[in-house]
């Protein structure tokens, strides 16, 4: 059986397909990295992540090595621009179909395993038209936020910084009429850029307007340095409708703490918009045969065991399987390639399948 | 007649007597919210009573930080920018017990956030502090709020006359 000469076919370039390709490589393992955009990197660099939670950490010092290697290495072949057709065949000896989305040629490769890391899409507000996302200026997503925060200059759209800013908190999460379930990361996220803003216009007033606080584990630091150090302010409620006045936003809602109904001014709202599976994991489900679970995410064949795609060979990494955060998502890749080495070293000692 | 005036009027004439009787569920509306002019001519009619009426809303409008910011500034005020809302004061406190308009969290809130209207309405109940120190020893946050109590006392007197107006 020729089954370790064939490469580990990774799919998705972001953070955890970047590291199931290193880590393979680096086990002398060919690997095919497929990726539907002209650019490594995924999420991080696609929407310009300026620094990463919870320790302020450069996007680039994170994901620039990983890039590197994988645009560098050898045993890495990177195909840009592609998504993956379809497949058949058996563990070792998959052949799979890869059309490239611009020429809409077809290429046929023989691969041992597939590691599945098609990420994620942010939640696009203007399904959920009480925030006015999309329709009034100065009402943004932190996806948005960030890409000022990179550039070093957070303003309006007349171009003056705002004095008060507010985030609203599970925007598209943890709602039955968007998304029912919780994107982890957006209170740390949301945070951490509350204190960007503070750092960067330290005379501007930061209110977070949250459900619950979910900083989850080493995070919550994140929490506890707004409050004590910046001076964040937190209300507990929710915005039920803003309004532009033609200067300013009118953000109506209610402080659950006073049972008070509030209608104050701001200058900017940023939206923290949730995690939702892309259309990327929704094909690459199809082409591949894979179960979705009732959200639209990859199903684990087990649900605490993430990698294990009840398919023989077919292995799930990173944010197609839950949402999650950079961190876990560099750990799920490296988990699933130990997968694919270690399916390859069995195959190999010709063990019967 | 100035307007004050007229509203001092009003209030003589009002005193001791039930306002807002005619609203249903009263008890969920405050006095200070309820508007009844005893002589309200419209057109030459008189429109007092039952359906001249108004109850004002009790919408917050904005975040006033003066008080906030003269408590952060007193010895022992300085922590309430850490408090996070989770009550463990409240719950330990003797007096919250006995007195409930007596809640340490809440005027924590109302002072953080700045609702002049609700510090108006509760900013008395911080006399009632015994001081005994209960809710210091268990604040998971070091806010202190034995301290932030005496603290707001002192920013409270400082503006009394806003406060009481």
């Amino acid at each position: 059986m020729k089954a370790p000469d064939n490469p580990v076919l990774v799919i998705g370039a972001g953070p955890a397909g970047l590291q199931a390709a290193k880590d393979v490589a680096e086990f002398g393992v060919p690997v095919l990295l497929v990726e539907r955009r002209k650019e490594l990197g995924g999420a991080p660099i696609r929407w310009s992540y300026h620094t990463l939670a919870p320790d302020f950490r450069p996007t680039e010092e994170v994901m620039g090595p990983l890039i590197d290697f994988c645009q560098s290495n050898k045993n890495v072949t990177v195909m840009k621009g592609c998504i993956v057709d379809g497949y058949s065949g058996r563990p070792g000896d998959f052949h799979v179909r890869i059309k490239d989305e611009t020429t809409k040629n077809i290429t046929e490769k023989v691969v041992s395993s597939i590691i599945v890391a098609t990420g994620f899409e942010h939640f696009d507000a203007r399904v959920d038209p009480r925030y006015g996302y999309g329709r009034m200026p100065n009402v943004i997503g932190i996806n948005e936020l960030e890409i000022m925060l990179k550039q070093g200059r957070v303003v309006g759209h007349d171009g003056k910084p705002p004095k008060r800013v507010a985030f609203i908190f599970c925007v598209g999460s943890r709602d039955r009429s968007t998304n029912p379930w919780c994107c982890t990361v957006c209170c740390g996220v949301s945070i951490k850029q509350g204190i960007e803003v503070k750092q960067l216009l330290p005379d501007s007033q930061v209110y977070m307007i949250y459900m619950d606080i979910r900083t989850i584990g080493l995070w919550e630091k994140l929490y506890w340095e707004s409050m004590e150090k910046y001076g964040i302010n937190f209300i507990r409620g929710r915005v039920g409708e803003v309004y532009y006045t033609g200067e300013k936003l009118l953000v109506k809602g209610e402080d659950t703490l006073v049972r008070g109904p509030f209608e104050v001014l701001f200058d900017m709202v940023v939206l923290a918009v949730g995690i939702e599976p892309g259309p990327g994991t929704k094909q690459a489900a199809g082409a591949l045969s894979l179960s979705l679970n009732e959200y639209g995410f990859l199903a684990p064949k087990i649900p605490n065991v993430h990698f294990d795609s009840g398919k023989e060979g077919i292995f799930l990494a990173g944010a197609c399987v839950a949402p999650m955060s950079v961190e876990e998502a560099l750990s799920e890749g490296s988990a699933a390639a130990m997968q694919a080495v270690k399916l390859g070293s069995r195959l190999m000692q010709k063990v019967p399948v | 007649m100035s307007e004050e005036e007229k509203k001092r009027k009003e209030k003589e004439s009002s005193a001791g007597e039930e306002k807002g009787k005619f609203i249903i569920e009263r008890r969920y509306v405050d006095d200070s919210r309820i508007i009844e002019p005893k002589k309200l001519e419209l057109g030459g009619i008189d429109m007092s009573g039952r359906w001249g009426t108004l109850v004002l809303p009790r919408t917050l409008e904005d975040f006033d930080t003066e008080i906030y910011r003269d408590v952060e500034k007193l010895p022992r005020g300085g922590n309430i920018g850490k408090c996070w809302q989770c009550g463990n004061c409240t719950a330990v406190c003797p007096v919250a017990h006995a007195h409930s308009e007596f809640n340490p969290r809440y005027l924590i809130h109302i002072v953080k956030m700045g609702y002049t209207s609700e510090i108006k309405k509760h900013h008395e109940a911080v006399y009632l502090c015994s001081g005994c120190g209960l809710c210091s020893a268990a604040c998971p946050k070091g806010v202190d709020p034995q301290g932030v109590m005496i603290a707001m006392s002192i920013a409270f007197k400082a503006h009394e006359s806003e406060l009481t107006e």
